[in-house]
C-alpha cells in the first residue's frame, strides 16, 4: 500500500500546492522531509492514525502522515 | 455605535464617584477599541512623570468591537497602564469571559483612577455599579476569591482577581480570572493592588447591537467553519500552546538554564506529549472558542489542579530552572496563579538567581538557606512563596531581574535576561536574529507575543541579518496586536491558519464601518507609535541604548544544544536596529519622526 504525506498548507508550496504526496514507506518522516526539501526543523509534530511520532518515525505501508509546520502565523 | 457597548465607565476610587460617559466616535474611528484605547487613554490621561504606584496612574480595561460576540475566540480584553516594572507602557492581553460581561453591560472601558483608602472590589450588575469592602478577601489568594465570588453571586458573575503578590506590590503582579487565565505581564495587577481594588466582579445581561444581523451571522458562521475545517483543528487542541515545546527544544529556541543555552537534556519531561499524557484531565478554552488551547491539569505529586502549564510557563518554570518534571512545573504554575503574579517573570528572574548562586554570587547565607541550584524544584516553591510576601531575598526578585541584578552587581547584569526591565519570555534568541529583534523592539519590553518571528528566522536562514527580516517583524508587531484591538484572540490565525480575510465582513457587519487589513494594519502602526512616544515621554534619555537585548545573546553561545556555539554578532545587533528604525521611519536613535507621526494622524495626540 503506498503512504502519503500530508503537510499542513504553509507547506503546500513545496508538494505542487496539493494536499499530500506519496511517499516511500521505509524512510524515516525526517528524511521524506529533506527529500521534498521542506526543512525537518520547521515541523512541530507529526501525527500517524492519531498518535504523535517522532521525525526518526520509520514511514509504513499505508500510513497517513500528518506533519503541522509552525510557519502559518508568525 | 454598533458592536460597542457604548459607555466608558470611570471609577474614581480616592473618592468613591463613578461615572459613565459615551464612548467616542472618534476614538473608535482612530483606535477602535482594546488595545488601542488603552494606548489612547494612557497617553491622553496619565500626566507625565506619574508615579506608577501613585493615584495618577490609571489602570484602563477595554474590550473591542468583537468581544463577546460571535467571532472566534472573541473573550479578549487589554489592561493597560504605567508600568511599575519597567516605568513605560504596559498592555496585558487577557482571555476568559470577563471581556464579554464588560460589553453586555454597555461598557467599552472602564478606567481605575485614583486611589481608594481602603480595600474594596468593583461590583457591576449591568447599570448597578457599587464599590463595595473588601477587607475580608484582603490576604487572600485568587483561587479562594473567585470561588467565594461564585458560591456568593452566581457562576454568571465574572470575576478578575489580584492575590498576594499584587497587594504586596510586586511589580511583576498580574490579575486572574476564570481559574487560570491572567492579565499577566507589565505588573497590571501591582496597579490594581495600589489602588486597593482586590476584584472586580461583572454581570452584563444587555444586547450589542450590530449594524447587519444577517451579514453579522453569515460572517460569524464562515469564520467558525473555517476552524472547523482547519485540517490541524484537533492536534491543535490536543496540545495548545504546549505543542512547540518539543520543537523549541529541538532548534535550541527553548530557554534554558537562565538562557544560557536553547536545548534540555531534561527536554521530554515536560514537553507538550508527556504533559497530555501525565496530567491533563481535559481542555478548557475561552468565551467562543473552537480550538481551546487551556489544557486543565492534575500534578497528582502535589494534588494541584491547575489550568496549564502553557508553553511559557513550562519554559520559564520548567527548563529555565533546569526543572524536567511536568508535575512540578504545574506546581509552580499553581503557586504563582494562587499568588498572582506573572510566571514568566517570576521563572526568569528565580533563573537569574539559580545563575547568581551556581557562579557563587549569592550563596545560602543570602537565599535564607535556600540551596539555589537548578533543578530543585522545592526551593522554587519557596522562592515563589517569598517573592508573593516578599520575605528574605524575595524582597530582592520580587523587584525584578533588571533591579535585582544592579542591585547584586558583580556582572550578574551581563545574564539578566530582559529588555527595558521587562524580563524575556520563553525563546531563547541566541541564533534568532528576527525573533532577537522582535524581543528589542516590543512595546512592553521582552515579550513575545506582539511578533513571533521565530518561525520565520527558520524559513529563511536564523542567521541572516537582512531588511526582508525586519520587515517581517515590523509587520507582525502592526497586525498581530490588532486582534488585542479588535478582542478576539489570535491563534485561530496563528495556530489553525485560517485566513484573515473572514474577518473583515465580520467586522463590517457589526460595526457598519468598511475596513481592509491595509486600514487595519495603519491603526496597529499608529498605536505603535503612541506607545514608542510614551516611552521616550516618560524615560528621559530613552532611545537605542533601551532597545539593547541582554549581552547572553552576543556574548555567551551556548555550550550544549541545538545552538551550541552559534552566537549573534554585536554588529549585527546594532544593524537590525539601524534597518529597524529606517523602515519604522524613525531617527537613528529610534524615535519617531514628525512626517511619521503626521501620516499616521499622531501629531495633535502627542502634542
Amino acid at each position: 500500500m503506498p503512504a502519503y504525506l500530508r503537510p499542513t498548507s504553509a507547506l503546500r508550496v513545496y508538494i505542487d500546492g496539493k494536499d499530500e504526496v506519496e511517499v516511500e514507506p521505509g524512510r524515516s518522516v525526517r528524511e521524506t522531509l529533506v527529500s521534498l526539501n521542506i526543512k525537518p526543523e520547521l515541523i512541530a509534530l507529526v501525527v500517524v492514525a492519531g498518535e504523535q511520532k517522532t521525525k526518526d518515525y520509520v514511514i509504513q505501508d499505508g500510513d497517513i502522515v500528518k506533519v503541522l509546520a509552525v510557519i502559518g502565523g508568525g | 455605535m454598533n458592536g460597542y457597548g457604548g459607555h466608558i465607565l470611570r471609577v474614581d476610587l480616592t473618592n468613591g464617584k463613578l461615572t459613565k460617559e459615551p464612548t467616542p466616535a472618534g476614538l473608535a474611528r482612530d483606535f477602535i477599541g482594546g488595545r488601542g484605547f488603552g494606548a489612547y487613554f494612557l497617553f491622553k490621561e496619565v500626566p507625565k512623570g506619574a508615579d506608577p504606584l501613585g493615584p495618577q496612574n490609571k489602570l484602563i480595561i477595554s474590550t473591542g468591537p468583537f468581544s463577546g460576540l460571535m467571532i472566534p475566540g472573541a473573550g479578549k480584553c487589554d489592561f493597560a497602564t504605567k508600568s511599575p516594572l519597567t516605568g513605560g507602557y504596559a498592555s496585558a492581553s487577557m482571555g476568559g469571559h470577563f471581556t464579554a460581561e464588560i460589553k453586555y453591560a454597555g461598557i467599552d472601558s472602564i478606567i481605575l483612577e485614583g486611589i481608594s483608602p481602603k480595600p474594596v472590589y468593583l461590583f457591576i450588575d449591568d447599570d448597578k455599579i457599587e464599590l463595595r469592602d473588601a477587607g475580608d478577601l484582603w490576604g487572600k489568594g485568587t483561587f479562594a476569591v473567585e470561588k467565594h465570588f461564585k458560591e456568593k453571586l452566581g457562576e454568571e458573575f465574572q470575576v478578575a482577581v489580584i492575590g498576594p503578590g499584587g497587594e504586596n506590590l510586586v511589580p511583576y503582579a498580574c490579575i486572574n480570572h476564570d481559574y487560570g487565565r491572567q492579565a499577566g505581564r507589565g505588573g497590571v495587577g501591582t496597579v490594581m493592588g495600589v489602588k486597593k481594588v482586590k476584584a472586580i466582579v461583572i454581570r452584563g445581561t444587555k444586547s450589542v447591537h450590530v449594524a447587519n444581523m444577517d451579514a453579522y451571522r453569515a460572517a460569524g458562521k464562515a469564520l467558525y467553519k473555517a476552524c472547523k475545517d482547519a485540517e490541524f483543528l484537533a492536534e491543535w487542541t490536543r496540545y495548545g500552546t504546549t505543542v512547540v515545546t518539543s520543537w523549541c527544544d529541538e532548534v535550541g529556541a527553548l530557554p534554558t538554564r537562565n538562557f544560557s543555552a536553547g536545548s534540555f537534556e531534561g527536554g521530554k519531561g515536560i514537553y507538550g506529549q508527556t504533559m497530555r499524557e501525565k496530567i491533563v484531565i481535559t481542555d478548557k478554552g475561552c468565551f467562543g472558542c473552537p480550538s481551546p488551547c487551556g489544557k486543565y491539569s492534575h500534578a497528582k505529586k502535589y494534588n494541584a489542579y491547575v489550568e496549564g502549564p502553557e508553553y511559557e510557563t513550562i519554559g520559564l518554570l520548567g527548563s529555565n530552572l533546569g526543572i524536567d518534571d511536568i508535575e512540578a512545573v504545574a506546581q509552580a504554575n499553581w503557586l504563582v496563579d494562587d499568588l498572582g503574579i506573572d510566571s514568566i517573570s517570576t521563572g526568569n528572574v528565580i533563573g537569574w538567581a539559580m545563575e547568581c548562586y551556581e557562579k557563587g554570587i549569592l550563596s545560602k547565607k543570602d537565599t535564607d538557606g535556600l540551596e539555589l541550584n537548578f533543578g530543585n524544584a522545592e526551593a522554587t516553591f519557596a522562592l515563589i512563596e517569598k517573592i508573593a510576601y516578599r520575605e528574605g531575598i524575595g524582597g530582592l526578585l520580587a523587584e525584578g531581574v533588571k533591579s535585582a541584578s544592579a542591585e547584586i552587581g558583580k556582572g550578574s547584569e551581563r545574564f539578566a535576561i530582559h529588555v527595558k526591565g521587562m524580563e524575556q519570555s520563553g525563546y531563547a534568541t541566541h541564533n534568532a536574529t528576527a525573533m532577537l529583534l522582535a524581543y528589542m523592539t516590543c512595546d512592553v519590553g521582552a515579550h513575545h507575543n506582539r511578533s513571533w518571528a521565530i518561525t520565520y528566522d527558520l524559513q529563511v536562514g536564523r542567521e541572516l541579518v537582512v531588511p526582508e527580516k525586519v520587515a517581517r517583524v515590523i509587520w507582525l508587531q502592526n497586525f498581530r496586536p490588532m486582534f488585542d484591538v479588535l478582542g478576539s484572540c489570535r491563534l485561530q490565525w496563528v495556530e489553525l491558519g485560517i485566513n484573515r480575510d473572514l474577518y473583515l465582513p465580520a467586522l463590517e457587519a457589526i460595526t457598519g464601518v468598511n475596513r481592509t487589513w491595509e486600514d487595519l494594519e495603519k491603526v496597529g502602526e499608529r498605536i505603535w507609535n503612541l506607545t514608542r512616544m510614551y516611552w521616550a515621554r516618560e524615560n528621559e534619555g530613552f532611545g537605542r541604548t533601551w532597545d539593547m537585548p541582554s549581552p547572553r545573546f552576543y556574548e555567551d553561545a551556548p555550550k550544549t544544544g541545538a545552538t551550541k556555539g552559534q552566537i549573534t554578532k554585536l554588529e549585527d545587533v546594532n544593524k537590525l536596529l539601524d534597518m529597524y528604525y529606517e523602515q519604522r521611519g524613525w531617527t537613528s536613535d529610534g524615535l519617531p519622526m514628525p512626517d511619521k507621526l503626521e501620516s499616521l494622524g499622531l501629531t495633535a495626540v502627542v502634542a
